[in-house]
């Protein structure tokens, strides 16, 4: 029941970044309204979870609520948004997202005991064996013969990034191919919207969190449309890696669109039962977002391309 | 309808120049022009990130990965020792070798940089390098020289020699500089200069790559840091830009669990970030410090480990966005991130390693909007004490501010796209004498 208990409170939270990211998106200002029928249709849940999302967003500030009218946004974009965000990431997933926060930020090692990170964290040994299992279930630690814990490598290098690469131009279309692939209208629909919306954002608006959200989305609606479990499974998984991998990016905004442009076409091609065109759309998706940046250069001196861009 | 006229950039294979002109590139978008650019193997997608059109000098002129990875452990192996020398010490050891190796590379692409020209037909040329090639010269069309070095590359008896790192009244010093350095760079000012002969250009005069545009040149230098000279540049033809900030991607502040101090944004550049020794042996000292630390560690971030809870290690950052958050900035002297830290009001702490990171070094210190730090001098205590003075340093912040205030109403980006329209208008002007 606990573990049940937390679930639902996970995804309140994961759905609570969510309707932050899209009101936000949409330039919403403090004292807007939030509806509920929209929102719901945005993210695509039924009424009760966003309303759920709502209380916990009520409890956190970030919204307010008033008799008989609903709830308003509390909080305005920049340094406001950004810290409730923050909050309620910290409250995602607590002590398993702080301890994965600061292996991607490389602070602490690749083998980890269960003690080590009790004592980095303040926590009890049983907290941490919980957060460690979570991250288990994610592929991101697994347990060493013994007490020790390895962290899986990450995509967080050079090579592990152009290896995902690999992969997924390997998979993706393959995703696609495979006979049976049936898109998921409505969500397709939806994250379409989502899309969309980006697009037309003013260039103040656009937001790489809001960019990974969308484009995380995207991929995993791929790999869950996909009628091979085998590619399913590889890609569903490698997903997960690829979101918890991720921090920070700097790509450049007009590449942020063109990729986001790049989604819609295959949706296009996708609806069409193009699966040949839309395969291809993919590839050309993936060869264009890992183009690599040369990483040193200076007069005379020829770049040294060492990876791709994340 | 009239057709956008077409400007081909083409800045040198590197960061600082690269990233300049795509500054310059989005003002002349906006202002009706076709901004495209001319990369050198190993650049592609740089620019198309930005939305411009790409013209590739060919493959073939880029090395093997392997090869390339091979020649960068090598230069790693040779140089590194250099970066922590002196100016006049680095001329034979450093600067010598790079001008051949510039020299190399002006000579190899000159054919398939004639032949791309002569594709995209530009209607004029950016050139953001340190030697000319003769092709830019011939291509029938106006070329702009675009200075993004110091100011010091541009020539004078009351400025100080390019690369010296020396002040202007250290005239001594900057004559010895000076002999030294023709002596250093005579053996591939020679190379090159016959070249240029071949290729039909006036020979230059010593010490000397590449000449001043009789159509436009474009000076980063903002007037904070200026020098005075003896000869001045003529107006008309010499626009000094109050820097060239480039409109980049929104920051996202990464998570740091231990301190909401300070922000302070470290890099050097993506070739000083080949010194990892020196940058962990800095990580070590931003611990003791109770401030956020944002690091530059370029392509070797897989070569730290134990990073303290308070300094966030990236391979990359959309880098205005990053100084316009911060209150200090730690820099190698390169021109654009001096720029960007004036741009945006924020002090330098400059630990120069080599070529006009001295010269700004320098002007740093003796500008007050910064303070020069010796690479290999430094002791945990001293940067310590240098990190805290800058932060405390209410004065220095107060003059920045101005500095900051006037650069910000003078758009360097946007003055240079103005002024290359114009040049390139009054060059057509002139071809058909309706001027």
């Amino acid at each position: 029941m606990p573990e049940t208990r937390r679930n639902t409170r996970q995804s309140h939270i994961s759905l609570a970044k969510q309707i932050l990211n899209v009101a936000l998106e949409r330039g919403m200002k403090p004292g807007d309204h939030l509806p509920e029928q929209a929102f719901s249709e945005v993210c695509g849940v039924s009424r009760t979870p966003i309303r759920s999302a709502f209380k916990l967003m009520e409890e956190k500030s970030i919204l307010h609520w008033r008799q008989e009218e609903g709830y308003f946004l509390s909080v305005a974009a920049g340094g406001q948004a950004a810290k409730a965000l923050r909050d309620l990431e910290e409250a995602e997933d607590s002590l398993a997202h702080r301890i994965l926060s600061d292996r991607a930020e490389r602070r602490i090692d690749e083998v980890q005991s269960v003690s080590a990170l009790a004592r980095r964290y303040g926590a009890s040994r049983n907290a941490v064996l919980l957060a460690l299992k979570i991250l288990s279930q994610d592929g991101i630690v697994a347990q060493l013969p013994g007490r020790a814990w390895a962290f899986q490598p990450m995509i967080d290098s050079p090579k592990s990034i152009d290896e995902s690469f690999d992969f997924r131009l390997t998979m993706e279309p393959q995703a696609i191919l495979a006979p049976g692939f049936s898109l998921d209208i409505k969500r397709a629909g939806l994250l379409r919207t989502q899309a969309e919306e980006f697009l037309n954002a003013d260039e103040e608006r656009i937001t790489h969190g809001g960019f990974r959200r969308i484009d995380n989305e995207f991929h995993v609606l791929i790999a869950q449309c996909s009628a091979n479990r085998f590619v399913r499974g590889g890609l569903l998984v490698h997903h997960r890696l690829r979101k918890a991998s991720r921090r920070g990016s700097s790509t450049p905004n007009f590449r942020l669109r063109q990729a986001m442009a790049e989604h819609l076409e295959i949706l296009d091609s996708l609806e069409r039962n193009q699966f040949d065109l839309a395969a291809d759309q993919m590839v050309v998706h993936l060869r264009r977002s890992r183009i690599r940046r040369p990483e040193a250069a200076n007069r005379g001196i020829p770049p040294l391309l060492r990876g791709p861009r994340a | 309808m009239t057709r956008k006229p077409t400007i081909a950039l083409f800045p040198e294979a590197g960061f600082g120049a690269g990233l300049n002109c795509v500054g310059i590139a989005q003002k002349l978008r906006e202002q009706g022009a076709n901004p495209v650019f001319i990369c050198h193997p190993g650049f592609t997608g740089v620019f198309a990130e930005y939305g411009f059109k790409e013209y590739h000098l060919p493959q073939s002129l880029r090395a093997s990965d392997e090869a390339t990875e091979d020649y960068w452990q090598s230069f790693i192996t040779t140089h590194l020792p250099h970066f922590k020398l002196n100016p006049i010490e680095q001329l034979e050891t450093y600067v010598a070798p790079t001008w051949e190796a510039i020299v190399d590379t002006a000579i190899s692409v000159e054919d398939d940089l004639e032949a791309l020209l002569d594709r995209i037909k530009p209607d004029a040329i950016l050139l953001d390098n340190v030697i000319m090639f003769p092709a830019v010269a011939k291509a029938g069309c106006p070329w702009v020289r675009i200075v993004s070095c110091a100011e010091t590359e541009l020539p004078d008896p009351k400025v100080p020699p390019y690369l010296s790192g020396l002040a202007p009244e250290a005239a001594k010093k900057c004559a010895t500089f000076k002999k030294a350095y023709e002596k250093a760079t005579r053996a591939a000012h020679k190379r090159y200069n016959e070249f240029r002969k071949k290729r039909g250009l006036p020979q230059l005069a010593s010490g000397i790559f590449l000449e001043p545009s009789p159509n436009l040149n474009l000076l980063l230098a903002p007037s904070a840091i200026r020098y005075d000279r003896e000869q001045q540049l003529a107006d008309d033809s010499f626009v000094f830009l109050e820097g060239c900030v480039r409109q980049e991607t929104h920051f996202e502040m990464p998570d740091f669990p231990a301190t909401n101090g300070p922000l302070i944004y470290t890099s050097f550049g993506s070739l000083g970030a080949i010194d990892t020794d020196l940058i962990r042996r800095m990580i070590d000292v931003f611990a003791t410090i109770p401030a956020r630390f944002i690091v530059n560690a370029g392509g070797f971030e897989e070569s730290y480990e134990h990073i303290p809870d308070n300094v966030h290690l990236g391979s990359w950052f959309p880098q205005p966005s990053v100084v316009a958050d911060t209150a200090l900035f730690i820099h190698h002297g390169g021109n654009n991130s001096f720029c960007e830290a004036l741009f945006f009001g924020v002090p330098s702490l400059v630990m120069p390693y080599c070529w006009d990171g001295h010269d700004n070094a320098q002007r740093a210190e003796a500008k007050g909007v910064g303070r020069r730090v010796d690479r290999a001098g430094w002791s945990a205590k001293t940067l310590r004490a240098e990190i805290v003075a800058l932060l405390e340093d209410g004065e220095m912040r107060t003059r920045l501010k101005e500095t900051s205030k006037m650069m910000q109403a003078n758009s360097g980006t946007d003055r240079a796209a103005r002024e290359v329209l114009r040049a390139l208008s009054e060059a057509r002007c002139g071809e058909t004498g309706t001027g």
